[in-house]
């Protein structure tokens, strides 16, 4: 009976959506009140349904009812707790119910939050997240139902389970992560929408979604750093970005986002880049929905893919639609997105700020190729021709380190126009800076991008600092404080300008992280007990390998102690050899995986993979890898999600 | 029927509850929009981001970010917004 209540609440939903819609609608033409709170709580009763549904789905996996396909194809008896929990958003049908339920979540928020604000533009902003919704609904009870019962004429006693590859912590948190970021931008898809609508393309919807814009910025974010911390400690191939199209469709919307939360501070400062915004919040929100289209349509090859499924189609349909309706009525409102002020120069901050979202775009537009010219090759030519890491990198890492320049300019040019002086004062420290850190790496030997990135990184670096320098002092002399209640002050009282350069300072740590991969070092051997072997100055002992049968695996554990070149005890490592689905009677569903295991430094990772193992012989076959910098990546992403959170702190009016 | 309500009840109520919720505002009398109360809201929120433009530009100005001209051109403009909004609220 539950499942039924489950797929009768979608049902339901899917009612509500449409009365929502009409509704709203009806309200807009003859203003009746009556119709608005209705409307408003409608659209309350979607969210609650999809809740209910959510819920009952959760319910059922962890009560592993294997008469739901969806139950018997993600979990089994052994499934651990969490991961029949992680199991809701591991499948497709699953996964798209959960894009709804954070959407119905966000949705509930936004109403609950405007009730007495944006009195014009809230129903038609209920409209388009409705007509989201909609649209998930439509899959979710008429594509790919999760309540869809076992197809099987017998009865399942124990379900497939879960993907070895999702069994990891991380993996359980990195999907919603993601998805939040991903659906947060359906808030200020909707209020743009709203703002077209109604023709009021002032700056007053930028300032209602500017939060909303920075968290959905901010999980995004995270979601991309997590998939590459997983990545890197779970797939075992030594890299945490592989420019999988999976990988790209989460990092092209972050690329439009970064540009249009900059781009968004000249419309509320300047009222200017009306279109531009307008442009990049539809572009943003439209490759939030083509990438979850690429994730679970199954249309590109990816480690990620893990379903295939003919929602292809219907997807695309909706990114025409959105394209076709949003750009439609920014055509229709073209005189109104006209900005009322102009650019006076080119060395303000203002053509800065445009500058570096026209690089985000170029670099969006060389993603976007990359990963869509398998797909246009096969279609064009009947070839499908794959573009690899080497293209992307080729075109991309020019592109970023303009961007890393950009970081460090930015903040230095003054608002309308930088005179002379000004930029001669301004940008002295940091450029000296720059070129003795380059001076001395070329010194060292080290030569091309490496000498680049790292130079930029320290011209950045010197430009927050004389950034930050420059505001403690203003506060000391006119206020007379001492430096740390200057530099707390300052801070608290403008958090999106300070938070936004500790962001900065989190780019510059990652930049270093990616830079060190240059410099990476690997080998494959065999030991038995006993045997040594070396790699980049290390020297690896297998100890011991032993044997061992958990509630979901059996593993084949090796013992290596590594020491450096002096002879001195670094660390001991245990990567597994295991096998999932080991009791499995069918020897093809048994599942061998290797667990990683890594040592971690500030300098670099010794990142140590069990790749096979002869167990008569007793023979572990190992690679082991040397990938210097790696932490500065992960440090640089704390710091980065540190500085959203700073520049999102409320503050007292 | 007992039974149907005993097995059934909860989620009769779990489905028949929003519908009511949702549907009521519509059997009251017709309501007129709360103009000046949201537009009160409306203009204290204005108020209040011009206020704080006028912070930062002061701390723009302080940092060396922009000249005299420009500041105090610019702190004129906002001083003028800030001083029509005010002018509407009290006129609500």
């Amino acid at each position: 009976m539950t499942p039924i209540a489950g797929g009768v609440a979608l049902n339901l939903a899917f009612g509500f959506s449409i009365l929502t819609v009409f509704t709203l609608f009806l309200h807009t033409r003859n203003g009746d009140q009556r119709l608005f709170l209705t409307g408003q709580r409608l659209a309350l009763g979607i969210s609650f349904f999809v809740f209910l549904a959510t819920f009952i789905l959760a319910f059922q996996l962890i009560q592993s009812n294997f008469d739901i396909d969806y139950v018997a194809r993600y979990t089994s008896l052994e499934t651990p707790f969490i991961y029949k929990i992680s199991a809701l958003w591991a499948g497709q049908s699953g996964s798209l119910l959960f894009w709804l339920f954070i959407l119905s979540v966000y949705t509930t928020i936004v109403i609950l939050q405007n009730q007495r604000k944006h009195n014009s533009l809230m129903p038609w902003v209920i409209i388009t997240l409705v007509i989201v919704q909609m649209f998930f609904l439509i899959l979710t009870n008429y594509v790919t139902n999760p309540f869809k019962p076992t197809d099987a004429d017998f009865i399942v006693t124990n379900g497939n389970g879960l993907n070895p590859l999702l069994q990891n912590v991380t993996m359980a948190i990195h999907p919603p992560t993601l998805y939040l970021g991903f659906v947060g931008f359906s808030v200020p898809f909707g209020f743009a929408i709203s703002a077209l609508i109604n023709g009021d393309t002032s700056p007053l919807w930028i300032q209602s979604i500017r939060r909303w814009a920075l968290v959905a910025w901010l999980f995004l974010s995270m979601g991309i750093i997590l998939g590459g911390w997983w990545a890197y400690r779970e797939l075992g191939w030594g890299g945490y970005w592989a420019w999988d199209p999976v990988e790209n469709a989460s990092f092209m919307p972050w690329l439009t986002a970064t540009a249009f939360i900059h781009s968004i501070i000249i419309q509320e400062k300047k009222d200017m880049l009306r279109l531009w915004n307008m442009s990049l919040i539809i572009m943003t929100f439209t490759l939030c929905i083509f990438g979850t289209f690429l994730t679970r349509s199954g249309v590109m090859s990816s480690v990620h893919s893990f379903t295939a499924s003919s929602l292809g189609p219907i997807f695309l349909t909706f990114v025409f639609l959105i394209i076709v309706v949003s750009f439609g009525m920014m055509y229709f409102r073209r005189n109104e997105l006209k900005s009322p002020r102009k650019m006076e120069s080119f060395t303000s901050r203002e053509s800065g700020f445009l500058f570096n979202n026209m690089v985000f775009v170029v670099l969006c537009f060389s993603v976007f190729w990359g990963t869509l010219f398998p797909v246009i090759s096969e279609a064009v030519r009947g070839t499908k021709i794959t573009v690899g890491p080497p293209f992307f990198n080729q075109m991309n890492i020019p592109i970023g380190l303009i961007l890393l320049a950009l970081t460090g300019i930015g903040p230095l040019l003054a608002w309308r126009k930088t005179g002379r002086k000004n930029l001669i004062r301004n940008f002295t420290f940091p450029i000296l800076t720059g070129l003795s850190t380059a001076t001395i790496l070329l010194f060292i030997g080290f030569r091309g991008y490496v000498v680049i990135s790292f130079s930029l990184g320290a011209f950045v670096t010197a430009t927050i600092g004389t950034e930050f320098a420059r505001g403690i002092h203003a506060r000391r002399k006119k206020f007379d404080e001492s430096i740390i209640k200057a530099l707390i002050r300052m801070v608290s009282k403008n958090r999106s300008r300070y938070g936004g350069y500790v962001v900065h300072l989190g780019i510059v740590f990652m930049f270093v992280g990616f830079t060190g991969h240059a410099f990476d070092d690997e080998k494959e051997f065999s030991l038995t007990v006993g045997e040594t072997d070396h790699v980049a100055g290390y020297t690896f002992e297998l100890i011991q390998l032993s044997e061992a049968e958990r509630a979901n695996h059996y593993a084949w554990i090796s013992d290596l102690r590594v020491t450096n070149q002096e002879g001195t005890f670094v660390t001991n490592l245990h990567p597994e050899k295991r096998i999932y689905f080991h009791n499995n009677p069918d020897p093809n569903r048994r599942q061998p995986h290797s667990e990683l295991d890594i040592y971690t430094t500030m300098n670099q990772d010794i990142y140590s993979i069990f790749s096979g193992v002869d167990s008569e012989n007793g023979v572990a076959f190992i690679k082991i890898m040397v990938n210097p910098l790696v932490r500065w990546v992960w440090v640089g992403g704390f710091i980065l999600v540190f500085g959203t959170i700073v520049a999102l702190w409320p503050r007292k009016d | 029927m007992i039974d149907f309500i005993r097995d059934y009840g909860l989620i009769l109520i779990l489905f028949i509850l929003p519908v009511i919720f949702a549907l009521q505002p519509l059997f009251l009398p017709r309501i007129e929009k709360m103009h000046i109360q949201l537009d009160v809201a409306e203009l204290k929120r204005k108020k209040l981001l011009i206020y704080r433009q006028i912070k930062e530009l002061e701390m723009e100005y302080d940092i060396g970010n922009i000249n005299e001209n420009d500041f105090i051109s610019g702190r004129a403009t906002l001083k003028k917004e800030v001083s029509e909004v005010i002018a509407a609220l009290k006129s609500l």
